[in-house]
């Protein structure tokens, strides 16, 4: 199977990250890894517009960071989401569904 | 995440720039020496896995960057959030503790009130008198009022007033100017009938209209070629406000007439609302000058083409680029010119190098100008005591915040130690002064929406209501310029002796402890409230003595229960023959009146008018030289109805008549000045020129004041009938209330003046109230503010002595409990109540001493280190701490020694 620029999907990036923070704090690179090995390296994401769309849902207030200490004992700074971040995570995810499933529909008809 | 308000600061560190972009490279460089230790843990070799590992990064160049500035613009919102938290917190907790304490709130905010109303009020009058150009005009730095310079007797005199014929020459020589207007105002009656009125009109050239950005509100305004002389189109341009009150704002009123001075006007257009072009008392109308000007002058010395009639000032616009120094340069060769032109048709007039003219460009302001009035001048003195006022509110208020301070220096420890940082503790105290100072700026707007309508009735004589203080945004904005130096001013103080505060003793100390480093600020604020109440109250003294000798001068003439009646011709043409019968009939009915003492015919009203003529003395080469002469024309009561002494010699009779020899009665210092060593009884003068026949000196009259209260004039006396001259009114003497009688008396004569035409009657007392103005206003103003600034002294003081006395309650239980007498205590206190106030005092007297070179030139008569007023003030400060510090000073006394011991 090829792998899929995510750049076509606007958005969708965001909604990975809120979702991959929804099981609890994780540091930028913890993020790029769970995604990357969940969608079994099907979805080609470029890190550095990881870490954009981090800081900038920080910004937003979805998210905030924190300075902790990683599994190797080393500065890292942790993602964590807010109630806003939830909120967002939950729309997003009905609209996507909502979207996938619309457009499933149409390339089912044949 | 739990948000702990203090500890989140210490776990951020990327609170500044470098440290967003520290912490940006520390989060990336986590990232790629994860990524590298995961590669090369799968076996790649450090070099293609550090090419792995930016290659699934992308432009790390480019997303360092923006990370950076993603972060710092999200931590300037949250500084700014944090920052409105904290004030909206600060104002909640300020707002809690004043409704804790209303008492302290109400004065404190009263307080200030006072000190910025007074401010606002002296600014929005010294910003109409000096600051604020004419609404709508067109570049005002641009604009200018035309001064003329002449020397005369040695003496350069400037002149703003100037004529018709000055004017055109003026215009036709400068190049430098793209407008210029000859424009006054003057008391015209309008209308006709019961509703005439006096009322102010304008009266400008077209240019007017040029030199303002204004359009019409209805129909148009008068041009150029409806103002040439001789005789100008009678077209009228009406004020919005006059529109809407006579014509309801109809736009029919657009072509109909109305009746200004002896004419009929075709209204042309009205102006938008507010424009007043360059006057300062409101205008219902404006007129081309031509039009208005032609009844005046004589056939032979037309209006327009004499040098010798000024009654106008020259306004004028620079054309952009020019400087004020080439239009000046510009102008004064104008005027050079114009004066040589003068001199060929009046050779007699001063020979051009010894009158030396010159010209220059001024301000617009007639205040700012070296023709300022002396309102102007005492405004500005009263700015500056308006200033001292607030200074004494602030001190007051920063004492008050101080003691309010002191009693809660346990809780602000309490909250140091808990770890509130000073700085925003600081920023907490400065929150509440500053809602004082807002909440006191309001209460200052209302006093001085009160008090500037107050000032403008009953001192400026204008009875219009003024713009709102709340609604003007120049006195808006200065009174919240004040608020926020007051709120700072007053809240700082308090502020840094908390800051400064030691923690630990605070808390360790009771109430009573700690107060005696911290009362010398105190003290030395309320030294310098007593000082500035002396040099207010000094001021107020000398005016207030200056009012009273202005008041009681000798004038020459009794201006109680004098009337001038002046009758205005209308529509009739009057030959001089016709008028004098007219007016002896006048005189006759007048004195027919119950209630009229005397009535008397006059040419010339004191303080508004005068007449000179050339006189001729044998042996003397020039009465120019000596000085100018004044005349009055008037029938033989008039010595009698004015009150004029006549000292020697004798007054006129009515034998003195058309064709009896000439007579005149000339003033005291006339006599000595023609006559220094000769009795000037007998002698003789000729008038107008020197082949004229005798004049013969019959009598000698009292000196009298009729251009300034200052000083006195030369003047002479001619009998009515045998000068004989156009126009003139008559002195009427009543008995009675002067109000009441000047009314049945405009009733009276009213009847005997033919067709439209009409009388006016004006109490003398009317005429000289702008003169003494000046000296009322400081003298009120003074008094007032001087009051006030006692009354903030006298409670300043009695409350830093009250608090002084509950904290030495303990003291004092010790002193009563070891004998001393109830005396003693109360000496005590008061002792110490004057010992703030007495070095105060003498600072005080120091500076009025020294500040009174300045203020001399306003007062009347009086030094401006006249011993009475300075001692008075003293004594009564004196006295005011005395009473101030004797009611702590008698409850200290009362303190029962058995509660006072065991108390804290």
């Amino acid at each position: 199977m090829a792998a899929v620029d995510l750049d076509l999907l606007q958005g969708t990036l965001d909604l990975l990250i809120l979702k991959t923070l929804n099981w609890g704090p994780r540091h930028g690179y913890a993020v790029a890894s769970w995604i990357r090995e969940t969608t079994d390296q099907r979805l080609q994401i470029e890190e550095g517009a990881l870490y954009t769309a981090l800081h900038r849902m920080e910004k937003r207030g979805w998210l905030e960071s924190e300075w902790g200490l990683s599994e190797n004992n080393r500065r890292a700074k942790y993602y964590q989401l807010t109630s806003a971040g939830r909120k967002q995570l939950r729309a997003k995810t009905a609209v996507w569904t909502d979207y996938a499933a619309a457009v499933f529909k149409v390339l089912q008809t044949s | 995440m739990t948000r702990l308000p203090g500890l989140k600061r210490i776990l951020r560190i990327e609170r500044d720039r470098a440290g967003v972009e520290r912490a940006v490279d520390d989060e990336l460089q986590f990232h790629f020496d994860m990524t590298m230790r995961e590669l090369m843990s799968s076996g790649l070799p450090a070099e293609e896995a550090r090419a792995e590992a930016t290659r699934r990064f992308g432009d790390v160049q480019r997303t360092r960057e923006r990370l950076a500035t993603i972060d710092r613009s999200r931590l300037g919102r949250e500084r700014r959030n944090e920052w409105w938290n904290a004030f909206a917190q600060d104002l909640r907790y300020a707002i809690r503790g004043l409704r804790l304490k209303p008492s302290f709130a109400i004065a404190v905010i009263l307080t200030l009130g006072l000190g910025i109303g007074a401010n606002a009020t002296m600014f929005g009058i010294v910003d109409r008198l000096l600051f604020r150009p004419p609404t709508f005009l067109t570049a005002p730095d641009r604009a200018a009022r035309l001064y003329f310079l002449r020397t005369f007797r040695g003496k350069e005199d400037v002149q703003s007033y100037t004529g018709y014929r000055r004017y055109l020459d003026l215009k036709e020589m400068t190049t430098s100017f793209d407008a210029m207007t000859p424009f006054y105002s003057n008391d015209v009656a309008v209308g006709s009938g019961e509703t005439t009125k006096e009322m102010k009109v304008g009266f400008g050239a077209a240019d007017l209209w040029k030199m303002f950005a204004v359009r019409p509100v209805i129909g148009r305004f008068f041009t150029a070629s409806e103002d040439v002389p001789p005789n100008g189109a009678r077209v009228v341009v009406l004020s919005y406000a006059f529109w809407q009150t006579q014509f309801g704002g109809r736009k029919d009123a657009l072509g109909s007439l109305i009746d200004i001075g002896p004419a009929k006007y075709t209204i042309i257009g009205v102006a938008p609302e507010g424009f007043n072009a360059f006057a300062t008392d409101p205008l219902v109308a404006f007129i081309p000058t031509s039009a208005a000007s032609a009844t005046m002058g004589s056939p032979r010395n037309p209006w327009y083409s004499t040098y010798n009639m000024t009654w106008f000032e020259t306004f004028a616009r620079r054309k952009p680029g020019v400087t004020a120094a080439a239009a000046s340069a510009d102008l004064s060769a104008a005027f050079q010119r114009s004066y040589k032109k003068e001199l060929e048709a009046n050779p007699r007039q001063t020979p051009f190098n010894i009158a030396k003219p010159r010209a220059f460009v001024g301000p617009v302001l007639r205040d700012r100008g070296p023709k300022e009035g002396s309102d102007a001048k005492v405004a500005t003195w009263l700015v500056g005591v308006a200033a001292i006022v607030l200074l004494i509110a602030c001190a007051n208020v920063a004492n008050l915040l101080l003691a309010r301070a002191l009693r809660r220096r346990r809780e602000i420890a309490v909250r140091i130690a808990l770890g509130v940082s000073r700085g925003r503790l600081l920023m907490q105290l400065a929150t509440e002064s500053l809602l004082l100072a807002f909440l006191g700026g309001l209460a200052g707007l209302a006093i001085t929406q009160w008090g500037g309508t107050i000032m403008r009735k009953a001192l400026l004589d204008q009875t219009d209501a003024g713009p709102s203080a709340f609604t003007d945004p120049r006195v808006l904005g200065f009174a919240a310029l004040l608020a926020v130096a007051a709120g700072l001013l007053t809240g700082l103080v308090p502020a840094f002796q908390t800051a400064r505060e030691d923690v630990s003793s605070a808390l360790k100390a009771g109430a009573r402890e700690g107060h005696v480093h911290r009362s010398r600020l105190r003290t030395s604020l309320l030294i310098g409230q007593a000082a500035l109440s002396v040099v207010l109250l000094v001021g107020a003294g000398l005016f207030i003595r200056s009012l009273v000798n202005v008041q009681n001068v000798r004038m020459g003439y009794d201006a109680e229960r004098l009337l001038w009646v002046q009758p205005h011709m209308r529509g009739t043409k009057t030959d001089s023959i016709q008028s004098m019968q007219m007016l002896n009939g006048m005189r006759e009915r007048a004195q027919a009146i119950p209630g009229v003492e005397h009535a008397a015919r006059a040419l010339t009203v004191p303080f508004w008018s005068t007449w000179e003529y050339s006189l001729y003395v044998a042996g003397i080469d020039s009465m120019s030289k000596l000085g100018d002469f004044t005349l009055q024309a008037a029938s033989p009561e008039f010595f009698s109805t004015m009150g004029t002494r006549v000292l020697r010699g004798r007054a006129f009779t009515a034998a003195d008549g058309e064709h009896a020899p000439r007579v005149m009665v000339i003033g005291q210092s006339m006599a000595k000045k023609i006559w220094p060593s000769e009795d000037a009884l007998g002698k003789c003068i000729r008038i107008n020129a020197d082949t004229m026949p005798c004049t013969t000196v019959i009598g000698i009259a009292e000196d009298v004041r009729r251009g300034s209260l200052a000083e006195t004039e030369m003047h002479y006396y001619l009998p009515i009938s045998q000068f004989q001259p156009q126009g003139g009114g008559l002195f009427v003497r009543t008995s009675g209330e002067p109000a009441n009688q000047a009314d049945r008396l405009r009733r009276e004569l009213q009847k005997l003046m033919p067709g439209v035409s009409y009388v006016t009657v004006t109490p003398m007392s009317t005429i000289i109230a702008p003169e003494i103005r000046s000296w009322k206003i400081g003298a009120i103003m003074f008094a007032v503010f001087g009051a006030l600034a006692l009354v903030l002294a006298a409670v300043g003081l009695y409350s830093v002595i009250a608090y002084n006395v509950t904290q030495r309650t303990h003291e004092m239980g010790v002193r009563v409990a070891l004998g001393a007498q109830a005396r003693d205590v109360v000496r005590l206190v008061v002792r110490e109540g004057l010992r703030v106030v007495i070095p105060g005092v003498a600072l005080g007297a120091i500076i009025a001493l020294l500040a009174g070179r300045w203020v001399a030139p306003l007062l009347f008569q009086v030094s401006p280190t006249d011993p009475p007023v300075l001692v008075s003030v003293v004594l009564t400060l004196i006295a005011v701490a005395i009473a101030a510090s004797w009611i702590p000073a008698t409850r200290a006394a009362r303190v029962d020694p058995n509660e006072a011991l065991r108390a804290d």
